[in-house]
């Protein structure tokens, strides 16, 4: 018998991702983000999300724009040295986004005990920083009922829906990593629901070679995209860099309301197969590519 | 005998001050992208700390690698010995004490240890929203040393008390250090006009060096909290002759610490500069 498909297209999103949704979005820094499910989000018009990310850029900062979500928790917003995030700024001082900012290692041990189906777990977290006060509801300060000695509870993290990007899959939802994983596994583990995109997918036997890069189960995994590219203008190493020319590009258009509409109206309100087109085509994606190949060692 | 440089620039000078920091069996961690922590953790790979252990990325003791503006993950990755989670890095390095270095910068910080990433103002009514701390807030206890850097030594920055504490050294002396399970080591800052360093709570930052040609006045008078100055004060070591040629050749030819020192209206033409010679590297005009 053959076993159960879990591949779909990006547009299956919607059967998952429903308006108002808590979604986990994996990636670090500009890596790895899943940005072809960021641009369907938009595409498909879903409202009212509340975003979890651990240290985010472009990806955070495009719902944002798009009017996607109704609440952030981050710990990190910023397109590094592009500089600070556009609309992320513009949403909060200007129109007030309500959000959730939290140390960046909070949200990971907060997934994690989301993902054990525990209310909290302690650690010897940021005793001192104003966080703690201004947020009651993800820190508290416990006693240790052994030692006595005072630690950090941080409050479980428990996503409807994780997205994130990785290498390949096979067909049943058994996903290998080879980059940039971030706190993408804790995540999935945490999420009701998980979609992954990934660059290729392969057959089983295939995955079943090197079965030490498989990093998520397929019993974890509910929707799998095909998405060459799909991470874009983030990068997906080993294969390709991020894309500083399109990150430059955004940061131009991004810099008001007016040209950002301009933006999703050129990048991100098409069928993706357009938008590998809008930003350069295959010349773009080989150049990252060998970008990605052509590194230098020192010793 | 040292040959030391008589040219050099503010940024190489800060990346070999900040690559003696390193000691060799150090476990050095990269965080986001900052060229000039990067290059100086390099830097003492390739001298005097080859046994340091470096994360960068998912990527654990990855082989030292040439920087460029597009490439340290990528290089970090296919160099690596070993891959990670940020959940497996916190476990065997955080929250265990165990990393020694991971330079940080900030919007603000104060004589108390405390940084900002947060926000300039009202927390909920900000003049500026920054990026939000990611892992600072944190490393910055729980690593052997809080090492920062700022490219730009002025009141705007060294504040007495900063708007946010978004993170904090919290247990600074050597013995409560120990009490609370964590490794004693200093606080010590490295800008762009000197060093200066705190290692007791109740005591001041202390000037520990000033930079070759900078007065000791001009450093006082840009920072916003008192200073203890000792006499008399004295002067930063300045790179070698061997150390820049290495940044300028291996670590760095492709310019990426200058870029923090740009002023923003010339970075983009910078950044633009940099990518072209990227592009020419890899046989594309």
């Amino acid at each position: 018998m053959p076993t159960e498909s879990k591949v779909g297209k990006l547009s299956d999103i919607t059967k998952i991702i429903k308006n108002g949704d808590k979604i986990a979005i994996g990636g670090a820094w500009l890596g790895n983000h899943p940005m072809a499910i960021i641009r369907q989000i938009i595409r498909s018009g879903i409202k009212d999300l509340t975003a979890i990310t651990v240290v985010s850029s472009i990806d955070i900062d495009m719902l944002i724009g798009a009017g996607c979500l109704k609440r952030l928790m981050f710990s990190f917003v910023s397109m590094e040295a592009f500089g600070l995030a556009p609309n992320f700024r513009r949403a909060i001082e200007k129109e007030g986004l309500p959000y959730d900012e939290i140390t960046g290692l909070a949200v990971i041990i907060g997934l994690e005990a989301g993902g054990r189906n525990v209310p909290f777990l302690p650690y010897r977290g940021p005793f001192g920083s104003d966080l703690v006060k201004q947020r009651p509801e993800f820190y508290k300060v416990i006693k240790c009922p052994f030692t006595g000695e005072d630690l950090i509870a941080a409050a479980a993290i428990t996503p409807d829906v994780a997205i994130i990007h990785a290498t390949r899959a096979d067909h049943a939802g058994t996903i290998q990593m080879e980059g940039t994983s971030a706190t993408d596994i804790e995540m999935m583990r945490a999420a009701k629901k998980r979609i992954v995109s990934v660059e290729e997918i392969v057959s089983t036997e295939e995955i079943r070679r090197s079965p030490a890069k498989s990093k998520v189960p397929r019993f974890q995994v509910d929707l799998v995209i095909e998405a060459p590219l799909g991470a874009h203008p983030t990068s997906c190493v080993p294969q390709y860099v991020f894309d500083p020319w399109h990150m430059m590009k955004y940061m131009e258009m991004a810099a008001t309301p007016d040209t950002f509409k301009q933006y999703l109206n050129d990048f991100v309100m098409k069928p993706e197969w357009e938008y590998l087109e809008a930003i350069g085509g295959m010349k773009q994606a080989s150049i990252l590519r060998r970008l990605a190949r052509e590194v230098k060692f020192l010793d | 005998m040292k040959h030391y440089a008589d040219d050099y620039s503010v940024g190489e000078l800060m990346c070999v001050t900040l690559s003696k920091e390193i000691e060799d069996g150090d476990v050095v961690l990269l965080g986001s992208f900052t060229p000039l922590a990067y290059a100086s953790y390099i830097l003492a790979k390739i001298t005097h700390a080859p046994n340091i252990t470096l994360l960068a990325y998912a990527a654990v003791d990855p082989r030292p690698f040439q920087l460029s503006f597009t490439r340290a993950e990528a290089a970090a990755t296919r160099g690596a010995a070993l891959l990670w989670t940020m959940l497996e890095d916190l476990n065997s390095v955080h929250l265990k004490g165990r990393g020694d270095v991971e330079a940080i910068s900030s919007i603000q910080a104060d004589q108390y240890g405390n940084i900002n990433l947060s926000v300039v103002g009202e927390y909920d009514k900000p003049k500026l929203r920054g990026p939000g701390g990611a892992g600072a807030p944190e490393v910055i206890k729980m690593h052997r040393k809080m090492i920062g850097y700022f490219t730009s030594h002025s009141k705007m920055t060294f504040v007495p008390k900063v708007d946010f504490i978004t993170g904090t050294r919290y247990v600074i002396d050597p013995e409560d250090r120990i009490k609370s399970g964590y490794r004693p080591g200093p606080i010590r800052y490295i800008t762009n006009l000197a060093v200066i360093a705190k290692e007791k709570k109740d005591k001041p930052f202390k000037i520990e060096s000033v930079h070759p040609g900078v007065k000791v006045e001009d450093v006082i008078n840009n920072t916003g909290f008192e200073l203890e100055v000792p006499a008399p004060v004295k002067e930063t070591e300045k790179p070698t002759k061997d150390e820049v040629k290495l940044i300028r050749e291996q670590v760095d030819p492709y310019g990426t610490i200058a870029f923090d020192f740009k002023p923003g209206k010339e970075r983009l033409g910078y950044l633009k500069s940099i990518l072209q010679k990227e592009l020419e590297s890899i046989g594309y005009a």
